[in-house]
């Protein structure tokens, strides 16, 4: 479970335990985060990742351990994090909804910008440039994710898959370093998955590092340069997608059985529902890692 | 006048549809019904005898029924509205009719049933409004039931969308058309205002100015549906600079009008003082979303800090600031208030956050009873607070100017029609900045916003300390222009009263604020008779708002933007695969 540190580590978190009165929701997890490296956090439900994500951001303070940035704890505010070069998305879309695309983009460059109570006040000319600077970039910032149609629809009017991009230009508004996407493809169509691989790439492009979790592991596996596993809040593994893909542990603990054992699982339990005429095929859940 | 039915269905359609829908291809000859009946309902006496309180306006009873076709007052608002009725029905080139007879079917509805209601309960009885002693006067029931059709026929014809009127002309020409409609809304701000007239003559003020305020909303209703409201807007819109001018030399024209004597123009600078102090709760509760139930508060500590410092005989402090000073001071301090006020905002959240505003509120009440420190003067109050002096003129005193004579009261008006524009300064100024969205994103999500990287504490701290020193701003005025400060003024029943004006309004808008403030503070000032039920009616009042306009009289663009029936198409057309594709590389 020895992260690569080199000099050009990101993000690290290093031995980070998270309780939460009698339930360990994270168990002494360490990794580390490169610079222009695309990570995959994969694992199933309740396994800790958006626990991880709070902890990461600042939003949850860790039992034990610490995180740091660049070789520097975090400040132990969500404000302070994403000032300070992190950024993430949620999981459940928490889009400003009676907001514009354009407004939400621009409260993301709120800590980029410079703006004392008295000069929003009398709307000054140093006031207007850094209006006018702010909007520029939510409009170049809306271009990159392909918004720039929707820059005055109400953020609630988006479609979903709209609203998940718009959720990264805020993101990505605020300047960050590193990129926190938590479900970024949940519910969308295979097409909008493959946009949203792309779009990533892309932002990796610009020098971002990124964190993704996801439970389609086939975005992930083609997605990411290295992948973590974490079950029941312990990083079970750690590597490249091969080596994740050809881990038994984790085919045990998350993917399931290997297709063709799931398919005779499958034809077993068919006949063995059609031996006792009832009953469900319950075995079939194994192998559904979507 | 033929009745043009619309296209019959044809015969081998489905079964005839039932009920009302029934009625479809009559929804034209139902509003020239309508209309017809409402002119006739107008034409027709309304009271059988003289009530007891003298005869009802607009010359309504019978024996005073000379000539019927001399309608004024509220007869006239009905005459207008069953002519109106009537062209819609027939001149089939009008966009939106069945909108338009929609509004002004509610419009006669209204008028009629308050009219009714109230000759009714005045008379003792439904004899006063149907037959009596060999007298009849059905204008009422004809007037209601013409209303009543115009509505049915709206509603089972098919309601049009607004119309968007497109009209663009010179400048000169649009600056023209928006002197001549504020104008009109000067004119119409002064009728409203002293309609029913007052004092001992004004014997049935709260019935025509209920009416009158129906009426308007029934002719406004209309102009809404024939899409001129939003031409209008739009015209304000391309001329923003130039409206809010001429706007802010309208109101300081108003004394020039029919309101011009020195009792309408204490109604509207209190009026005044409450919409600035509204505008300042509506940066808390409508930008921030921060829910605040002791707002009046600051407005009592605005004008209590004023009080000490002005040299009343009976303050505390004794001393005597100039104005301007005493102003900032008691704005600053109320600030002050506003921050401790708002620092538990850092822990709470919604309802327990309205309850430790509520508890400070009661608190300030309680201590001001109290005289704390002989600050307030307890049940005594503060009397005596001398007049606003500049350039050696009272601000008590009437005012002449060349030919024009100016009633007493005038200067306090002006000075609170300034003010009430530098709030609405700055809350616009404030809205449409960094600090402004920080604002609205806490309001939309506390969570998101701290992700954001905004700092969520002294933003809303920020919020809190703004909204109050604009409130003391108010409140120093105020002390001024009563002379006498009592904590009985800053109660409970004030802050529900300006959290009401603000929904009501419209949250976060200015127009709204304005609005509603004038709408709840004027209505006690009218219905003197109602006094003990005025917490009943604005309960009704909101209720129905929040089930028929929960966005408020005047919503915020972005809220306007959800009410559209049907969502506008996002300008998506061909071009999505495209733009989709561009993502890609």
């Amino acid at each position: 479970m020895s992260a690569p540190t080199t000099t050009s580590t990101v993000l690290a978190a290093s031995g980070v335990t998270m309780q939460f009165g009698g339930l360990r929701a994270l168990n002494d997890v360490s990794f580390s985060l490169n610079e222009g490296e695309i990570i995959g956090l994969i694992g199933p439900n309740g396994a800790g990742k958006t626990t991880l994500f709070n902890c990461l951001t600042g939003l949850y303070t860790p039992t034990s351990g610490t995180v740091s940035f660049r070789g520097e704890p975090l400040p132990g505010d969500p404000a302070l994090v994403t000032e300070t070069g992190v950024a993430r998305t949620f999981q459940n879309i928490r889009l400003f909804p009676s907001m514009t695309a354009e407004e939400n983009v621009l409260v993301g460059r709120h800590v980029r910008m410079k703006q004392s109570p008295l000069s929003s006040l009398l709307h000054g000319p140093g006031f207007r440039r850094s209006e006018r600077e702010a909007r520029e970039r939510a409009a170049e910032l809306l271009e990159f994710v392909g918004l720039r149609r929707v820059t005055d629809e109400l953020a609630r009017n988006l479609p979903y898959g709209d609203q998940r991009r718009l959720e990264i230009a805020r993101a990505l508004a605020t300047e960050p370093s590193v990129l926190l996407l938590d479900e970024p493809t949940a519910g969308m169509n295979a097409a909008e998955t493959e946009n949203t691989r792309q779009l990533i790439l892309k932002i990796r492009e610009t020098g971002i590092s990124v964190v993704v979790i996801e439970h389609d592991t086939k975005f992930i596996f083609t997605l990411c340069d290295r992948v973590l596993v974490l079950v029941q809040g312990e990083l079970l593994v750690e590597g490249t997608p091969d080596e994740v893909r050809g881990d038994p542990r984790v085919v045990e603990a998350y993917l399931g059985a290997p297709p063709e054992q799931v398919e005779a699982q499958i034809h077993e339990a068919q006949e063995a529902e059609e031996a006792a005429d009832h009953g469900a095929p319950g075995e079939k859940q194994l192998g559904g890692s979507s | 006048m033929t009745a043009t039915t619309e296209k019959k269905p044809p015969a081998h359609a489905a079964p005839r549809p039932k009920g009302i829908a029934a009625l479809k291809p009559h929804t034209t000859t139902l509003m020239v019904v309508g209309g017809v009946l409402t002119l006739l309902g107008s034409f027709l006496p309304w009271a059988t005898f003289v009530l007891n309180k003298g005869p009802y306006p607009a010359q309504a009873t019978l024996q005073n029924f000379t000539a019927p076709l001399a309608s004024s007052g509220f007869r006239l608002h009905l005459v207008l509205f069953g002519i109106a009725a009537i062209v819609v029905a027939l001149v089939k080139r009008i966009p939106a009719r069945h909108r338009i007879a929609r509004a002004l079917g509610y419009g006669t509805i209204a008028v009629s049933v308050i009219n009714g209601l109230w000759i009714t309960v005045e008379g003792g009885g439904l004899g006063a409004i149907t037959a009596s002693e060999g007298s009849v006067a059905f204008g009422a029931i004809v007037a209601l039931i013409g209303g009543i059709v115009l509505a049915l026929a709206s509603r089972v014809g098919d309601l049009e969308p607004v119309p968007e009127i497109g009209w663009k002309f010179n400048r000169w020409v649009e600056w023209l058309i928006l002197l001549v409609v504020i104008v009109l809304l000067l004119l119409l701000v002064a009728a409203v205002l002293t309609s029913g007239g007052f004092g001992a003559t004004a014997t049935y003020a709260g019935a025509v100015f209920l009416s009158f305020l129906a009426a308007l909303g029934g002719f406004l209703g209309a102009l809404h549906a024939a899409g001129l409201l939003g031409w209008v807007n739009a015209l304000f819109d391309r001329h923003r600079g130039y409206a809010v001018i001429l706007l802010l030399v309208a109101a300081l024209c108003l004394p020039l009008t029919s309101a011009g004597t020195e009792y309408w123009m204490t109604v509207a600078t209190n009026i005044g003082v409450y919409a600035a102090t509204a505008i300042g709760l509506n940066i808390v509760v409508g930008l921030a979303g921060l829910l605040d139930l002791g707002y009046v508060a600051f407005l009592g500590i605005g004008a209590f800090v004023a009080a000490n410092l002005s040299g009343a005989a009976a303050s505390a402090v004794g001393i005597h600031l100039p104005f301007p000073l005493v102003m900032v001071i008691a704005a600053v301090i109320a600030g002050i208030f506003g921050a401790i006020v708002g620092s538990p905002t850092l822990r709470v959240r919604g309802d327990y956050l309205a309850i430790v505003t509520l508890a400070f509120g009661e608190i300030f009440v309680r201590s001001a009873q109290n005289n704390i420190g002989g600050l307030t003067g307890g049940s005594n109050a503060i009397p005596g607070i001398p007049p606003v002096e500049a350039f050696g003129i009272g601000f008590d005193q009437a005012l002449r100017i060349g030919p024009v004579s100016l009633p007493r009261g005038v200067l306090y008006y002006f000075l609170i029609v300034l003010l009430v524009a530098f709030v609405m300064a700055v809350f616009a100024n404030l809205k449409y900045s960094r600090l402004g969205r920080a604002w609205i994103a806490i309001r939309e999500d506390e969570d998101a916003a701290r992700a954001m990287g905004i700092r969520t504490g002294p933003v809303k701290i920020l919020a809190f300390l703004i909204g109050a020193m604009l409130a003391g701003l108010a409140g120093a005025i105020f002390a001024h222009k009563t002379a006498t400060v009592s904590y009985e003024s800053f109660r409970f029943l004030e802050s529900v009263t300006l959290l009401a004006a603000v929904v009501l309004g419209g949250m976060g808008t200015i127009p709204g604020a304005v609005l509603g403030a004038s709408i709840l503070f004027i209505l006690p000032e009218k219905l003197r008779e109602f006094a003990d039920y005025r917490l009943l009616l604005f309960g009704i009042a909101l209720v129905l708002i929040m089930r028929y306009r929960p966005q408020g009289l005047v919503p915020d663009a972005h809220r306007r933007a959800e009410l559209v029936e049907e969502p506008e198409p996002i300008d998506t057309g061909g071009d999505k695969p495209t733009t989709r594709e561009a993502v890609a590389p």
